[in-house]
């Protein structure tokens, strides 16, 4: 007999776009209800610091179904509609205006919002954060003619919109509280790597260094920071770090600044009650609880949840994967490796081609992060997620299948 | 109509390779696993990466190295995302050595 449950998904994004997908493909015939709160169909956000923001990439060619493909697959669709409530007792969201939708099964992929940098000015006109469409085209119209930019923070949104920025034209700097680009992420390293392909390409940096405010008359003018210096800038990009949209789940006690926490499964402690994507505070059976924003990561757990949804829950232990495209250079990076105890270098950092094996302190591999060396980062995933112990020896050695290294299963 | 041209030399596609040839103006991947050889568009239907390029080969399965979508070098489908539009495929063989596809 056909399954004619009722299925909401709040977060109209790569993740749910990707549930809803999944239901479908598996033979779910009943209703599906996909809320989001900006007016557009689900795109993928990784073009915005890329491609859509140097006018590469139309909205069309980043959209993650075509817009007819919701009316053609049965979904409904609810885009620019914000969801205030989830009554547990009666298995319903509350809409906006007062609408109840109730639901057998309900996926939360609300996703995240950016932190906020709190420092004086930061209201003045030139001072944008890049998270969705509009502010992607606010900084493409702000920057029109090669203008002064300060990016705050170099993390991965501001090394991406750096080098787009460069790529414009612009001229950039960077003010960054650690000692390197993407000092959290890959460690002093790896980021002094990526630092000196900033530098090569024009880009100023200060580290160790922080904004204390944004001077301007009517628009930003001045950037200062803490460490005394004075940064004239036409527009200042602000990329601070994210947290979690949870407030949908006010009152359950799931609503936590950490993400919303799920089983393996991507369960909630609600039955029937999901949660997947940048939301999720996933207990990862390799490694341990843990909130990821990655592209790669809002696909695989938005069809995961789909199957848990259609009552075939499934451990989720992806090792983790993303990229990232800076000038002609493309970063990848598999696992998770907060911190690490070895470094082992297949190739060679100075020639930025190679492939960093991070190991932990008993000698598992937790992560790999290669510039140029894509493959041995794919050849890696095995190794992560069963925690294998390689030889360094070989890891360092090119010449050496990363896939010899996986021992036959069982 | 639809007739096999020749390529190139079919021994270029080592087992468990993929190689890009252009025919025509028209990028097509051809990859041989355990002595079949497939012939597809090389261009992935999601940011148009070449999938000989660093595609990561597993069975018929092959996975652009760029975001990781997966197509299946036999049919076209598309095996995991971010890709949703299947690539082509064409018939290839080899006839004595001469590698050739039929477009």
């Amino acid at each position: 007999m056909a399954d004619r449950r009722s299925f909401v998904v709040v977060g109209a994004s790569l993740c749910g776009a990707t549930a809803v997908a999944t239901l479908r493909d598996q033979g779910f015939e009943g209703r599906i209800v996909l809320i989001g709160g900006e007016d557009v169909a689900p795109y993928e956000r990784p073009p915005l610091s890329k491609g859509y923001l140097r006018g590469e990439d139309t909205l069309e060619q980043i959209l993650v179904r075509p817009d007819p493909w919701y009316r053609e697959q049965d979904v409904e669709t609810r885009f620019g509609t914000l969801v205030t409530r989830l009554d547990v007792d009666e298995r319903a969201v509350v809409l906006a205006g007062g609408e109840r939708l109730s639901f057998d099964s309900l996926l939360v992929a609300t996703g995240g919002r950016n932190r906020q940098i709190g420092a004086p000015g930061a209201a003045l006109p030139g001072v944008i954060d890049l998270r969705d469409l509009h502010d992607a085209d606010a900084i493409r119209d702000a920057v029109q003619g090669g203008v002064r930019v300060v990016c705050v923070g170099m993390g991965f949104i501001g090394a991406e919109v750096a080098a787009s920025l460069r790529t414009l034209g612009c001229e950039v700097t960077v003010v960054e509280i650690f000692e390197t680009t993407l000092f959290r992420v890959l460690g002093g390293d790896i980021g002094r790597v990526l630092e000196s392909i900033h530098r090569d390409n024009g880009v100023t940096m200060y580290f160790n260094d922080v904004v204390e405010r944004f001077e301007g008359d009517g628009k930003l003018e001045h950037v200062v920071t803490k460490g005394g210096r004075s940064i004239e800038a036409d527009v200042a990009i602000v990329g601070v770090g994210t947290e979690p949209v949870v407030e949908l789940m006010a009152g359950t006690g799931l609503d936590q600044a950490g993400g919303i926490p799920v089983d393996p499964s991507l369960r909630t402690a609600i039955p029937g009650v999901f949660a997947a994507g940048d939301v999720a505070r996933h207990d990862h059976p390799v490694f341990g609880p843990m909130r990821i924003e990655h592209f790669d990561n809002a696909i695989k757990m938005g069809a995961a949840a789909a199957r848990g949804m259609l009552g075939r829950p499934e451990v989720f232990d992806d090792p983790h994967w993303f990229w990232s495209d800076q000038y002609d250079v493309q970063i990848q990076m598999a696992g998770f490796a907060p911190t690490w105890d070895r470094m082992i270098v297949r190739g060679s950092l100075e020639d930025r081609s190679f492939c960093a094996f991070l190991l932990d302190a008993a000698g598992a591999l937790r992560s790999a992060v290669s510039i140029a060396w894509p493959r041995d980062v794919r050849r890696s995933f095995e190794l992560i997620r069963r925690q294998i112990h390689p030889d360094p020896a070989a890891l360092a050695d090119p010449s050496v299948d990363l896939r010899t290294l996986v021992p036959d299963e069982g | 109509m639809a007739e096999f041209v020749s390529v190139g030399r079919s021994d270029e596609v080592a087992e468990g390779e993929a190689k890009a040839f252009d025919v025509g103006g028209q990028e097509i991947g051809v990859s041989r696993v355990d002595g079949t050889l497939y012939a597809f568009s090389d261009i992935c239907t999601h940011r148009r990466c070449n999938l000989s390029m660093g595609g990561e080969i597993e069975g018929t399965a092959i996975t652009c190295e760029c975001h990781g979508s997966t197509f299946d070098m036999a049919t076209g489908q598309v095996l995991a995302e971010p890709a949703t539009e299947p690539i082509a495929t064409f018939p290839v063989r080899d006839q004595d050595g001469d590698l050739q596809i039929e477009i």
